[in-house]
C-alpha cells in the first residue's frame, strides 16, 4: 500500500539539514548519513551522499531520474563481485 | 607474458573469482555437459550473456587448450553450447568447472571515458598531490553511477564515484588513476 499523498514524502530532517549546509558551503564533499529510509528529494540533485549500508557509507550521487526513490535502494547491504569479464565502466 | 619487477603497469592478475591472468580475461565457465550428444551446459560471465560466442575460440586458464563455442540455445542458467573437440557427453562432463578465458585484444574497443572493469582493477590511484591512495580492486555499480573500489595499504576499502570530477586521468598504459575524492572519504 502506498504512502498518502497529503503527508508528502518523508525524510529524515538531519538529512535535510545536512543537505542544506552542503549546497549552502559548495564544497565538493561527502555528505555522510545513516537514514537509508529517506526519500530523495529534488533539492538533493547534484549532491553526493554517503549512505550507510551497516559497513561503510556508499557514495550515491543524486541525479534527476532518482527523485521518489528510497537513498537505501542504492546502497546494498550485501555485496557480489562477480566477475570482470567484459563489463564496463563508463566515467561521467 | 613477464616483466622486470617493478617496471611498467601492475599485472592484471587479481580477479575477485580468483582468475589468474595477465592478458586472458575470464568470461565463462562449463558447468556440465547438457544431454547426451556431447553439448556442454555454458555459464556466461558477460555483460549481454550471448557474447561469449563472440569471443569463440576460447582459452583455458593457463592457454594451453582452445576450444571453438558454438551457442546452441538459451537454457536454464546459461546456455546449450556445441564445444569444438568435444563430441559425447563423457568427454562434456569431463570439462566440468573448467573456466574460459578470452585473449584481452579480442574485446571491441570503447570510446573515450568508457573502460572495461578488467582494465581498471589493479590499477594505482594516486591523489592530485602523487601521494598514492591503493589499488583499485572492484568496480561496482548499485544503480547510482559506477564506484571505484580502493583498498589502501593496510585499511579498509574506499568507493569512489567513478566521474570526470573525482577520477580526471586513467592512465592504463602507466596502470595509474589520478584521484581527487571528495572530503572525508578517505
Amino acid at each position: 500500500m502506498s504512502r498518502s499523498v497529503w503527508k508528502g514524502p518523508f525524510v529524515d530532517a538531519y538529512v535535510l539539514k545536512k543537505a542544506e549546509a552542503a549546497r549552502d558551503s559548495g564544497r565538493h564533499e561527502v555528505i555522510k548519513i545513516w537514514s537509508r529510509r529517506s526519500t530523495i528529494l529534488p533539492q538533493f540533485v547534484g549532491l553526493t551522499f554517503g549512505v550507510y549500508n551497516g559497513k561503510k557509507h556508499v557514495p550515491v550521487n543524486v541525479t534527476e531520474d532518482m527523485i521518489g526513490q528510497k537513498f537505501g535502494e542504492y546502497s546494498p547491504t550485501r555485496t557480489y563481485y562477480g566477475h570482470a569479464a567484459d563489463k564496463k565502466a563508463k566515467r561521467k | 607474458m613477464r616483466r622486470a619487477a617493478g617496471i611498467g603497469p601492475p599485472p592484471r592478475s587479481i580477479l575477485h573469482d580468483g582468475c589468474a591472468m595477465s592478458e586472458l580475461i575470464c568470461v565463462g565457465a562449463i558447468a556440465g555437459a547438457f544431454g547426451v550428444r556431447g553439448e556442454v551446459r555454458i555459464k556466461s560471465f558477460c555483460a549481454i550473456p550471448e557474447d561469449i560466442g563472440n569471443y569463440s575460440p576460447l582459452l583455458t586458464e593457463d592457454g594451453s587448450r582452445s576450444y571453438t563455442l558454438e551457442l546452441t540455445r538459451a537454457i536454464n542458467n546459461g546456455f546449450a553450447a556445441n564445444l569444438g573437440g568435444v563430441a559425447t557427453k563423457e568427454q562434456a562432463d569431463a570439462l566440468k568447472g573448467l573456466k574460459l578465458y578470452a585473449p584481452r585484444d579480442r574485446l571491441p574497443s570503447l570510446p573515450d571515458d568508457e573502460f572495461y572493469h578488467a582494465d581498471l582493477i589493479g590499477l594505482t590511484a594516486y591523489d592530485t598531490g602523487g601521494a598514492e591512495l591503493g589499488k583499485v580492486i572492484a568496480v561496482q555499480n548499485h544503480g547510482a553511477g559506477d564506484l571505484l573500489e580502493i583498498r589502501p595499504a593496510g585499511k579498509d576499502s574506499v568507493l569512489l564515484p567513478f566521474t570526470l570530477v573525482n577520477v580526471p586521468t586513467v592512465d592504463l598504459a602507466a596502470g595509474r588513476i589520478v584521484a581527487d575524492p571528495p572530503e572525508g572519504l578517505f
